[in-house]
């Protein structure tokens, strides 16, 4: 049987990830700094608790999951609190990847990785669509923590010959996704004045163009790197951009309403730099891993809607007090 | 009298640029970790005319007490942990240092003196495996170190605060850069003392590794006028600093052996051990933009800098010898 370990397994990703292995008849076992798990996780086995912040501890995690497979996807995963909280993120996000693969080399260097790259290391891209060869040159304190992240995963993959394979995920939804990101704010905000609850929607800029698809297609990626004979690195996406305000469009007709009579264009939430468009190229992860995604723009919006209508009773959805920290905080939350 | 802070004082560069700024009038300050060996050999002719203050890059609290308190116009970010074999060995701790440490520093800046100029020592070990000869600023970067992985987010960090805080940040990619006071553990320094040893009798061979690597050798104390030049500017920026020649070890030998009339094919043995893995490519710098905004150019020319270092050495090795720190007899038959 094949052992899995995934840190950030509270966080969106994690928690599609841990039921896609599961699925698959993988064991699975759970990094949390906690030590225990959301309920939904329950088939989850947790290490010892560790934080990414600790190499003894990510050591001793690693030594309980005698793991054949390894998942990194615990990070600061908000571009917008990395403004807030540079050096956090730097921590977290990147030297925690530095830390986690130093344990790997000690305790497991058989085990396969998986890097959790973003498209966010592109930044501003001088090209459109990126692909696996784009310069890197990353314009907010997380894309350079991701950046010093993915470079560091090709070193220990060149020099010490660890199975490292790393995916540059462009923007990728659910409904687990966090209420500040906003994609889930779009959602919860077309379903709240569809209620009557709220009068307007506040969002940035309406003409921000992003590739966003859906977190269950991207977890299906991750699992087939580590499947490959060589370890590479695979963008992630789904080759299309659209604008926040075709995801309002979408999001508001879906629950009976014209958007344009309740989203307003506020300038303080604009981000501090705001990147031009972020569009994967796919061909790699196509030909060599035969993905792709299952699910449109138009089927996340509806999905993303249906789940804020009805979420109470089936998914599992992180808080509106939560915001930003969904992967480290998810931790202590579920603890 | 402006005030310079200058992390990494007792460092080549650091100890250049003290010199070099006390001469120009400013009242500068050295930032210094608590050792417990000796640092200071560097800056011994300076203790009286600077002021040392402790502080660490990994201590978040101690950079922002030092900013507030002496409230510097212009802040040289200098330390870092920069032998290259060491950060295979000690990727995290490098990161630490080398990454997150300006951050740190960077936060520190902007909270508590953010009109205060900032300089961060970047590196051409930046470029790596070279996508374009010469590198200039806008070659894209492909470390292949964790040194150089680091370095790079130290880069995209403060182009990150230049960008979106509008700090005065700028970044200097310097090339290689020696001089009497390099540390031995580099290969010109290596040579230079080695080559005084082998003239003063003490050894009978230098043992080198990779004698066809080419290297972009200036003089240090022609950079740190950079560094200054850099902060003079209206607007902060990036800048390539090199000479735009390169030359391999076995030149820097021929040269450094000929100087004291010696072959250096008499003495100069290759070892295999000290190839360093994976040896970067043609590293040579274009400093055209340097050269046309800052009016920046080398003064000292490569020949002239060997034989600053070797003339250098020979008077070290002799006060060694004098002071009995080497003597000849135990050394004879060694090697």
């Amino acid at each position: 049987m094949v052992t899995a370990l995934i840190t950030g397994i509270g966080g969106q990703d994690g928690v599609y990830l841990a039921q896609h292995l599961r699925d698959r008849g993988v064991e699975v076992w759970g990094l949390t700094r906690s030590g225990s798990l959301p309920p939904e996780l329950s088939f989850v086995h947790a290490t010892p608790s560790a934080d990414i912040r600790n190499q003894q501890e990510l050591e001793g995690a690693i030594a309980a999951a005698k793991p054949d497979e390894i998942y990194h996807l615990a990070a600061q995963s908000s571009v917008m609190a990395s403004w807030d909280d540079p050096v956090g993120t730097g921590d977290i996000t990147g030297l925690g990847t530095a830390r986690l693969l130093e344990a790997v080399r000690r305790c497991a260097p058989s085990a396969r990785v998986f890097v959790a790259s973003s498209s966010e290391v592109f930044g501003e891209p001088d090209r459109s669509p990126q692909d696996e060869t784009t310069p890197i040159r990353p314009a907010s304190p997380y894309g350079a923590a991701k950046a010093y992240s993915h470079h560091l995963a090709h070193m220990y993959r060149r020099r010490h010959g660890l199975f490292v394979a790393v995916g540059i995920l462009y923007n990728h939804e659910s409904p687990r996704r966090p209420a500040a990101f906003v994609t889930r704010k779009i959602a919860r905000g077309a379903v709240a004045i569809a209620r009557g609850e709220q009068k307007e929607l506040r969002l940035g800029n309406l003409e921000a163009r992003r590739d966003w698809g859906y977190a269950g297609d991207y977890v299906r990626a991750m699992h087939l790197m580590l499947q490959q004979d060589e370890p590479s690195d695979y963008v992630i996406a789904t080759g299309e951009a659209h604008t926040v305000r075709e995801l309002c469009e979408l999001a508001f007709a879906r629950v009976g309403l014209d958007y344009r009579d309740y989203v307003r264009s506020d300038p303080a939430l604009w981000r501090p730099a705001e990147p031009v468009p972020l569009v994967g190229d796919i061909g790699k992860a196509r030909a060599e891993l035969g993905w792709s995604p299952s699910m449109s723009f138009r089927q996340l919006v509806n999905l993303l809607i249906d789940a804020e209508l009805g979420w109470a009773s089936s998914l599992p959805v992180p808080q509106l007090g939560d915001l930003l920290m969904d992967v480290v905080i998810s931790d202590e939350r579920s603890g | 009298m402006p005030t310079a802070l200058i992390t990494g004082i007792t460092g080549q560069d650091g100890s250049y640029l003290a010199e070099y700024l006390l001469d120009l009038g400013y009242r500068v300050v050295g930032v210094t970790r608590r050792t417990s060996t000796d640092t200071g050999s560097r800056i011994g002719h300076l203790r009286d005319r600077i002021e040392l203050a402790s502080a660490d890059l990994l201590d978040q609290t101690s950079l922002l007490a030092l900013v507030e308190q002496f409230q510097p116009d212009e802040v040289y970010n200098l330390a870092a942990q920069s032998f290259v074999p060491t950060s295979w060995e000690q990727p995290v701790l490098t990161g630490e240092f080398t990454a997150l440490g300006v951050t740190r520093l960077l936060e520190a800046v902007r909270l508590a003196k953010p009109n205060a100029r900032f300089y961060q020592a970047s590196s051409s070990e930046m470029f790596g495996k070279v996508q374009a000869v010469p590198q200039n600023e806008r070659t894209p970067f492909y470390p292949r170190s964790p040194y150089g992985v680091s370095k790079l987010y130290g880069h995209w960090i403060t182009v990150n605060y230049r960008e979106s805080y509008g700090l005065h940040a700028s970044s200097g990619i310097l090339f290689n850069h020696e001089s009497p006071r390099r540390g031995l553990e580099f290969v010109t320094r290596k040579i230079t003392y080695g080559v005084a040893r082998i003239k003063h009798g003490i050894d009978r061979e230098l043992r080198l590794g990779n004698l066809e690597a080419r290297r972009d050798w200036g003089f240090a104390g022609d950079y740190v006028r950079a560094m200054h030049l850099m902060l003079q500017q209206d607007e902060p920026g990036d800048y390539v600093i090199a000479t735009g020649e390169t030359h391999s070890v076995r030149e820097f030998c021929e040269l450094a052996f000929g100087i004291v009339g010696l072959d250096w094919q008499d003495y100069v043995v290759v070892d295999p051990a000290f190839y360093r893995p994976a040896e970067v490519d043609l590293l040579v710098g274009d400093a055209s933009h340097a050269r046309r905004v800052l009016g920046w150019e080398p003064a000292v020319n490569f020949e002239e800098l060997v034989r600053l270092m070797v003339e250098a050495d020979l008077a070290l090795v002799a006060d060694e010898i004098a002071r009995g720190v080497i003597r000849r007899e135990t050394m004879v038959g060694v090697g």
